[in-house]
């Protein structure tokens, strides 16, 4: 097959696959969306029905209630029934075998516990001054019947819950034609028919084809996405028209009976026409007209989330397409079915991978982006969505310091501050471990040293010795009183350190556990590689005249270095993140100046529940590290001195 | 083939068979935290309640640490125990996540109501609802070395007294220890001078002049009076009070079983403080309570057994065997407990002493109180820049908590 054939073929199946990919993708998220918005509105018009219902019986003794709560009932075919919980009585019920008023029998406890639990979200909303616990509970265990719950309110007060039952089987007020297949079809074909027509150059990297076969990609997957976003935005518009029609009629019931006034002007908002917050949706007012400009924000403001989702398949379809055009697809797929066993035998390692190491990784990229917290974490994620806030507030704060007249306070809770902390923490601890390691490793491999093995176990130990009990002895050691290396100071006359006051010392028992904990590695592979160079080369350089300077400097730290640099690389990830040396030691003191990322970090997720924030937190560590392996490769080109 | 078929379904049909038998027993299954005489005792209890009600009741020890975590993470999800015990100080951040504790409001009948000594059924109430039954407390009071102490001290200017006296920071001699950083031990001041973490409505009210008064009394007691040593901790408190190089400690029930047999120790009610005007000091009570899990099969089943754990029968073994302070009120009348020093002392210390708030947002308190805490001690800040500052910080962090929809 000569290139360009090859080139003609990639076109047409890279613009088939990925026009049809973002089709299917496309085409599952409106369906996933307007699904949503059939839910909503089943909801919608229950929430409306059971707020009219509460309001109309908020002040009336409880015969009347009852009263009222059958008629409505009656006048509704879609009310199944309804009933009124106060505190563990039935105040009043639709349904015949209830006898209400009654007590509330053992298997409704969860009526009790909703209306608690109901109450309990009111107070907090009230306060705490912002609105953040839903007052409203609907759910559709069975489908088609939707349970909505609200706050019933009796003279002003709390008194218990409103529950309605209702039926929306058979109700669809979305007049539309079911999807169709024939313009994705189409479109999918026109993609083809164009890959074919399409010559693309085999040697320019960039040429106008390719660019071509792109803005084709965009303009087919675009062109549907509009058009099936205009269905949606009819959609929205029709489930409004829907509402505002329902009120009036529902209004027009409660008047007749005289158990509500409508009010017949749009500058009031709707109260019954409300959020799972009770707060009123304002897209249709009192009057059951709907204002025009409120409509346009809502529905930017509903599709903003979605939006992204939209841009994102179509990203995803052009990286495909650029997978294909560029030939890595054809490259894979000779791979595959050149190495077919070999990638059978490690998929059930790939498949562990991706769920133990990629799915949370990419989780909590994403949960980076979310303003989850423990108060919040039952949300729907695209309620949670924040976008780069968290990064901005982590990046973007400057607050380091500030001048006062005794001079600079530094703001030890700011990202720039624990950051460089980690840095200076990280290059002294990786210097200790590697200069105290080769130190001992030389003093090790002396020739004819006597109890070498002794030795050698002794220099370990430390390492051997789980590190948060190390830490623990040299927390105690460190005591300003009672520990030992004050002890000592006070023999000698001099004065004892407060260890953990000052910030400088307080960095510097950290550094000595971890100084403690670290060489013996360093110690271990260096000893490794320095056994390993061959003798004859440093007795070849002794009859060349070479003094032990330089055969330290020409013979021992060359060849020392292909195992020096990955051990220092991984030395130096391993310290970044050193959670459990700062954690148990010096607990980032004083006033958290000591503080490393990860033990931030750790703070952030589990002292002050801000999960999301922490995982920005992480994120950020993640791509610090990333770039510095990304450097420290590529300076040192560990990689190719093998 | 037809043999192997045959095998297959026996062997398919049996092991259904036994899943379905399984699932029917009765079962309970209680997660606890408990090492020695607590475990023992709890499980001498499930036994008890086995040959009453027919109910097994399995008993499972969680290691302290993970304990916690593990049920944030399994009770949500539909797994883990029907019956969990833990101290209050979880309770809020569990209810607001959701789907971890089954409110038994509905369940409580008032004779049970009515069982437990005063504040108990308060620490296991969340915003009105009642989440879990009491089990036992801990609090901190007075506890003194003998040999050193003829008579406890009634009040602060008694205890300032007494421990100048004895104290000679020279060979490392003090009167009192406590570990006075900790926030914890602090709130027993705190509480005497009236000073609170949050209003009754939940508002941060930490930076207040009670506070800032309270601080300044340990301040004085610390440096003005020099009867305490300093850097503070729970081992150092526990070495020097069994090296008998400090006379009293103010320690909860934990401490008892560290103090050497050597040192003959008794145990007296907190000091009043003078200088709040003759107000006793009041510590926090830490209560573990029983909880029914949000996603136990069995709930019913659940609330009776923990309505067991909670009985005076119950609390007699508990107290007697676990050497727990159970809530059950009634358990003190017997002679068994009245006649032991320390159940009797620190049911004395009851009386003045209140449960530590279960909010969710009492988590963030602990960091920035504590860093606090120390500035002052260490003189790098006054109390009230100190107390501004960590108040400043906790309410932030509550602010990202409470953020409105």
């Amino acid at each position: 097959m000569n290139v360009a054939e090859h080139l003609k073929r990639s076109a047409v199946l890279g613009l088939g696959v990925s026009i049809l990919l973002t089709l299917v993708l496309s085409t599952w998220m409106f369906r996933a969306e307007e699904g949503e918005l059939r839910l909503q509105q089943r909801q919608r018009l229950a929430v409306m029905h059971a707020n009219a219902l509460a309001l109309s019986v908020a002040d009336t003794d409880v015969g009347e209630t009852g009263r009222r709560v059958s008629d409505i009932q009656k006048l509704n075919p879609q009310i199944e029934s309804v009933i009124i919980v106060g505190g563990m009585q039935l105040v009043a019920s639709t349904r015949a075998e209830d006898a209400a008023p009654r007590r509330l029998e053992r298997e409704e406890k969860a009526l009790f516990d909703l209306s608690n639990q109901i109450r309990s979200a009111r107070e907090t909303n009230q306060g705490e001054e912002v609105v953040r616990k839903k007052i409203i509970q609907v759910d559709e265990k069975v489908a088609g019947h939707v349970v909505v719950t609200v706050p019933y309110i009796a003279h002003g007060e709390f008194a218990g819950i409103l529950q309605m039952k209702f039926n929306t089987t058979g109700e669809d007020v979305f007049g539309l034609t079911p999807d169709s297949y024939t313009l994705p079809l189409l479109l999918l074909v026109a993609a083809l028919i164009a890959g074919t027509l399409l010559r693309m150059s085999a040697d320019k990297r960039i040429d106008l084809v390719k660019l071509f076969v792109i803005g084709i990609f965009l303009a087919i997957a675009m062109l549907y996405q509009n058009q099936r976003m205009e269905r949606y935005e009819q959609m929205v518009v029709q489930a409004n028209q829907a509402v505002a029609e329902k009120y009036l009629a529902t209004a027009e019931q409660y008047d007749r009976l005289g158990y509500l006034a409508l009010a017949i002007d749009n500058s009031s908002a709707n109260l019954w026409d409300t959020d799972h917050y009770q707060r009123p949706l304002g897209l249709i007012a009192a009057d059951g007209s709907i204002p025009a400009e409120t409509q346009a924000a809502h529905f930017e403001k509903r599709t903003r989330f979605f939006n992204r989702i939209l841009w994102a398949i179509n990203l995803l379809g052009v990286a495909v397409l650029l997978m294909f055009i560029y030939g890595f697809a054809a490259r894979t797929y000779a791979a595959l079915k050149e190495h077919a066993y070999a990638y059978a035998y490690v998929t059930p390692a790939m498949i562990g991978m991706l769920v133990l190491v990629f799915f949370p990784f990419i989780y909590g990229i994403t949960l980076a982006f979310t303003d989850t917290t423990l108060f919040n974490e039952f949300l729907p994620f695209q309620d949670r969505w924040i976008g780069w806030d968290n990064f901005k507030a982590i990046l973007g704060d400057f607050n380091l310091y500030q001048n006062t007249p005794d001079g600079i306070i530094w703001n030890y809770q700011n990202f720039y501050w624990t950051l460089l902390v980690t840095v200076v923490w990280t290059i002294t601890n990786v210097t200790i471990g590697v200069t105290v390691g080769f130190l001992l490793a030389m003093a090790l491999n002396t020739e004819g040293l006597r109890g070498k093995a002794i030795y050698r176990v002794i220099l370990i130990l430390p390492w051997a010795i789980p590190n948060y009990i190390t830490a623990l002895v040299w927390r105690g050691m460190f005591h300003p009183q009672f520990g030992v290396i004050n002890q000592m100071l006070q023999m000698f006359g001099m004065e004892p350190v407060a260890w953990f006051d000052g910030v400088a010392s307080s960095f510097l028992t950290g550094l000595a556990t971890n100084g403690w904990l670290s060489f013996p590695f360093m110690m271990v592979v260096i000893l490794g590689a320095l056994q390993s160079i061959p003798r004859d080369m440093y007795e070849a350089a002794e009859v060349e005249g070479a003094n032990p300077w330089q055969r330290l400097r020409y013979i021992t730290l060359p060849l020392l270095k292909p195992t020096l640099i990955p051990a220092i690389v991984l030395s130096v990830v391993w310290t970044f993140n050193m959670f459990n040396i700062i954690f148990l030691v010096s607990g980032g003191q004083p006033a958290g100046a000591n503080e490393i990322l990860i033990t931030k970090a750790y703070k952030i997720a589990f002292e002050n529940y801000q999960y999301a924030y922490a995982a920005a937190y992480s994120t950020v560590i993640f791509i610090i590290l990333l770039v510095y392996g990304f450097f420290q490769t590529r300076i040192t080109k560990a990689t190719e001195s093998y | 083939m037809k043999r192997l078929l045959q095998i297959l379904f026996t062997v398919g049909s049996l092991f259904i068979a036994g899943i379905f038998t399984v699932a029917q027993a009765a079962e309970l299954i209680v997660w606890h935290a408990y090492r020695g005489a607590e475990k023992t005792a709890i499980e001498k209890l499930a036994k008890l309640y086995e040959t009453k009600k027919g109910v097994t009741v399995t008993t499972l020890a969680i290691p302290y640490d993970a304990y916690a975590d593990k049920i944030s993470a399994s009770v949500p999800r539909g797994k883990g125990p029907d019956v969990f015990i833990y101290a209050q100080d979880r309770l809020g951040g569990w209810i607001e996540s959701g789907k971890t504790v089954e409110p038994i409001d509905f369940f409580m009948d008032d004779a049970t109501r009515a069982q437990f000594l005063p504040g108990m059924l308060d620490a296991m109430t969340y915003k009105g609802t009642v989440y879990g039954l009491p089990l036992n407390y801990k609090s901190i009071t007075l506890i003194y070395n003998k040999a050193l102490v003829k008579t406890p001290p009634k009040t602060s200017a008694e205890l300032v007294k007494l421990a100048r006296s004895l104290t000679n920071a020279d060979s490392g001699r003090y009167g009192l220890a406590y570990w006075y950083t900790n926030f914890y031990f602090h709130a027993a001041l705190m509480n005497a001078f009236g000073g609170k973490v949050f209003d009754k409505d939940g508002k941060l009210v930490l930076n207040s002049k009670e506070t800032v008064a309270s601080i300044k009394q340990m301040m004085k007691w610390y440096k003005q009076d020099g009867i305490m040593p300093t850097e503070p901790s729970e081992t150092l408190v526990s070495s020097m009070f069994n090296e008998g190089k400090v006379a009293m400690v103010f320690n909860g029930p934990w401490f008892i079983g560290e103090i050497s047999p050597s040192i003959d120790f008794g145990l007296a009610v907190l000091p009043v403080i003078d200088e709040a005007g003759k107000k006793p000091m009041r510590p926090w009570l830490t209560i573990e309570g029983a909880y029914v899990s949000a996603s136990s099969k069995q709930k019913d089943m659940a609330y009776d057994f923990a309505k067991f754990l909670a009985s005076e029968e119950a609390g007699l073994v508990l107290a007697l065997e676990g050497r727990q302070l159970h809530t059950n009120a009634a358990i003190y009348k017997d002679k068994r407990v009245s006649d032991d020093v320390v159940l009797k002392a620190f049911h004395d210390q009851l009386s003045s002493a209140e449960p530590m708030p279960n909010r969710a947002e009492m988590t963030m308190m602990w960091s920035p109180a504590t860093t606090a805490m120390n500035k002052v001690v260490k003189g790098n800040a006054t109390p009230e820049a100190a107390l501004k500052e960590a108040a400043g910080a906790i309410q932030d962090g509550i602010n990202a908590l409470h953020k409105g929809r």
